[in-house]
């Protein structure tokens, strides 16, 4: 039955009859396109503080991770899951976090799913991750998931923290897909991420923290170290 | 959904009185309208932009078949189930399949127009899953079980007292507050529970991209990411001409959209699936099933005129400009669509008969059309359907207009087109109808005319017509 109905939507559409269709225009590039990298940061930062994102822009690792220090404490964070991402793996947060008063724990610590939805839902009060890219155009953090970007860790806790080098900012949408799709790569899952979770559905009354996050928090590393390039580049030999 | 299409007239009247919705029909389209111009100009050259959106949907319906396979064969190489649903009853009854199969004892869903035009959440219910609509104001329209009263704000115009009430008796709130903020936090803790434990979740589709095989969704509360992330099932729904040819594009139509339907650049979040999760990650789901629906679609593509509307990405821009959408919200217009948009989709997937009032309550301004992100001719098409009304079109379920204005009709045509008759009907009608003029205007007849002068005058018809008065000047010379 269900190939029937694909053969018979097909064939009603192949015999309908056909349209002209109106002239493509050239676009004008988007103004992104021409910043330096110093200009597409500040964009990003304007565009997503606009939205009550938070960026902080940090010098080195050591002083990202005194950043994170202060920011789970002004938040009131004691546990938090943390992505294991190429940086937040370089970074080794659970020592750290041990060494530094706070829980973090990682998908891996749990057995199955069941487990860790368990934490990502109840038991933390933030989700620590990295962003494959910093889109400047809207203020926009692209997560491209996997085994080591899980999902429910951006969404799931009331405090989002991303931790990621700089140098990962991009003009727009388009570099991440180019990226994210190149060399015939298929990602499961892409997020794109400007502002916390927010809705106006009650009497036009807008609140930030609807379902997922009510805090977003940038902190953009200048030399972070070890820096693998983010999931795009050439294809792993 | 009970389809109320055939008491436009009377919801349109009852909520002309209705304190609650004027309060928001008088802030918040022309709030969005403001915040979408205001959007559009980040694009440096926003008319160009603008008409692109009308190109690359275009462009998309003229290769609807090609891309619709195209779509396919890159959604199920990376994993996705797809399923071809000639209407809702297949649609339903896969996904009703589906939830029996992995013994689902609730689903939960993302904000999507479709699943409302087909019907779903009372099949569902009617067999015993429970389903939670799970956008807030989705929500609130689903528990008090009234249609959207606007496509971005479906419950905005839901007094603060009505939802305590509400959410006091249904959801478990303990404490009453009328604080927005305060409900809205009794909902996220409620639905919380249900995407923790969740096993399968329902959303639309804003966007399938043909390139890639990937489905795109906007929102901005994060239910549908919970939707995507937490349940072992995934169950997406796009009617079928929602695909476009590449991520480029739909990163374009991605831009015109958010700036389109809430003044936003982007959206809170977006999100893409192409494929279920890989074994290897811990969340998202492990099936994804993706439904294309055709629920009579194919039926309009046949007809080049109509085709135009199948180019509609339901941003709601054409409702906030619309002076009769912001008289009258969207209560009247009785189903899944309201705004222009819905005066041309509600007819064309349920028949001209049901909608007569739909077609009729357009004053074409044409702001629709200048505001639609994808070149759709609103105030066209409508005229369009007000002319195959007439006709009875039986293809789009209209019958034969009733006879005393089908005669009446036929003799106004006969008599125009015949310069005597013409003349002599004007000398013979002229006496009769200026009987009631005051100040050379008519405003008031008796029969059929009636209800249209009650809101209306007509000039009263000059003592001489232009014939006439020429044939008297030649006399004099």
């Amino acid at each position: 039955m269900e190939d029937s109905a694909r053969q018979e939507i097909l064939d009603r559409l192949r015999q309908a009859p056909t349209q002209a269709v109106p002239e493509r225009l050239d676009l004008p590039p988007l103004s992104e396109r021409s910043q330096d990298r110093e200009a597409l940061i500040e964009t990003f930062s304007r565009k997503l503080a606009a939205q009550t994102g938070v960026c902080h822009r940090v010098p080195d690792t050591a002083s990202a991770l005194e950043m994170l220090a202060r920011v789970l404490e002004e938040e009131g964070v004691r546990q938090a899951m943390a992505a294991t991402d190429e940086y937040l793996a370089s970074l080794n947060l659970p020592d750290w976090g041990r060494e530094h008063g706070f829980d973090i724990g990682t998908p891996r610590d749990y057995p199955d799913r069941a487990a860790y939805k368990t934490a990502v839902f109840d038991r933390v009060q933030a989700g620590i991750t990295g962003a494959d890219f910093i889109v400047a155009e809207s203020g926009t953090l692209a997560l491209i998931h996997d085994r080591d970007q899980a999902r429910l860790i951006s969404l799931a806790p009331i405090v989002h923290v991303v931790l990621a080098p700089v140098d990962r900012v991009v003009p727009a949408y388009e570099d991440v897909m180019e990226s994210a799709f190149g060399h015939g790569r298929r990602p499961s899952h892409i997020s794109l991420i400007t502002g916390p979770s927010m809705t106006a559905d009650i009497q036009a009354t807008p609140f930030k923290g609807m379902h997922g996050p009510r805090r977003l928090i940038v902190i953009l590393v200048e030399r972070g170290q070890a820096v693998a390039p983010a999931k795009g580049g050439p294809p792993q030999q | 959904m009970k389809i109320k299409t055939d008491q436009y007239a009377e919801t349109a009247r009852r909520e002309l009185g209705n304190p609650n919705s004027r309060v928001f029909l008088n802030l918040l389209p022309a709030f969005l309208s403001v915040m979408r111009q205001a959007a559009m100009q980040s694009f440096p050259d926003p008319a160009a932009a603008h008409a692109m959106g009308g190109v690359i949907r275009a462009e998309a319906l003229d290769r609807l078949p090609e891309l619709l396979e195209q779509f396919e064969r890159n959604a199920t190489a990376a994993g996705t189930k797809v399923f071809w649903a000639w209407d809702g009853h297949a649609a339903n009854g896969y996904i009703l399949d589906l939830a029996l199969k992995h013994g689902i004892g609730y689903v939960t869903k993302g904000k999507s127009m479709i699943t409302e035009e087909i019907g779903l959440n009372d099949l569902l219910e009617e067999n015993g899953i429970e389903v939670w609509e799970t956008d807030l104001g989705e929500f609130i329209a689903q528990l008090l079980g009234r249609p959207p009263f606007h496509i971005v704000g479906p419950a905005v115009n839901v007094p603060v007292e009505e939802i305590r009430d509400l959410f006091m008796d249904r959801i478990g709130l303990e404490k009453p507050t009328t604080d927005p903020v305060e409900l809205g936090l009794a909902a996220r803790n409620f639905l919380r529970d249900k995407f923790h434990h969740m096993e399968m979740g329902i959303t639309g589709v804003n966007m399938a991209v043909a390139e890639t095989g990937t489905i795109i969704n906007v929102e901005n509360e994060g239910n549908i990411r919970f939707n995507k992330s937490s349940p072992r099932i995934q169950v997406s729904v796009m009617s079928l001409e929602k695909v476009v040819p590449t991520m480029m594009e739909a990163m374009h139509l991605l831009r015109l959209l958010c700036r389109n339907c809430t003044g936003q650049e982007l959206g809170a979040y977006v999100s893409l699936d192409t494929g279920p999760k890989n074994p290897d990650e811990i969340d998202g789901p492990e099936e994804l099933h993706v439904i294309i629906l055709d629920n009579g679609r194919t039926r309009l593509y046949q007809d080049p005129n109509l085709r135009e509307i199948l180019r509609c990405m339901r941003c709601g821009g054409c409702l906030n400009v619309c002076p009769i959408y912001r008289r009258i919200g969207g209560y009247p217009y009785g189903w899944a669509y309201s705004g222009p948009m819905g005066q041309i989709l509600n007819p064309l997937l349920l028949g001209l008969d049901r909608t007569r009032d739909l077609v009729q309550s357009c004053t074409l301004c044409h702001a629709c059309r200048d505001a639609c992100m994808t070149g759709i001719d609103h105030p066209g098409l409508l005229l369009y359907l007000r002319s195959k009304a007439a006709e009875g079109d039986p293809d789009l379920g209209a019958s034969p207009e009733s006879w005393p204005i089908a005669w009446f009709f036929k003799a106004f045509a006969h008599a125009a087109a015949n310069p005597v008759l013409w003349r002599t009907t004007v000398r013979l009608v002229r006496s009769l109808f200026n009987r009631t003029a005051r100040e050379g205007r008519v405003t008031k007849a008796p029969g059929p005319l009636a209800a249209w002068l009650e809101s209306r005058d007509f000039p009263a018809m000059p003592e001489k017509t232009f014939h006439e008065r020429w044939a008297d000047l030649e006399r004099k010379g």
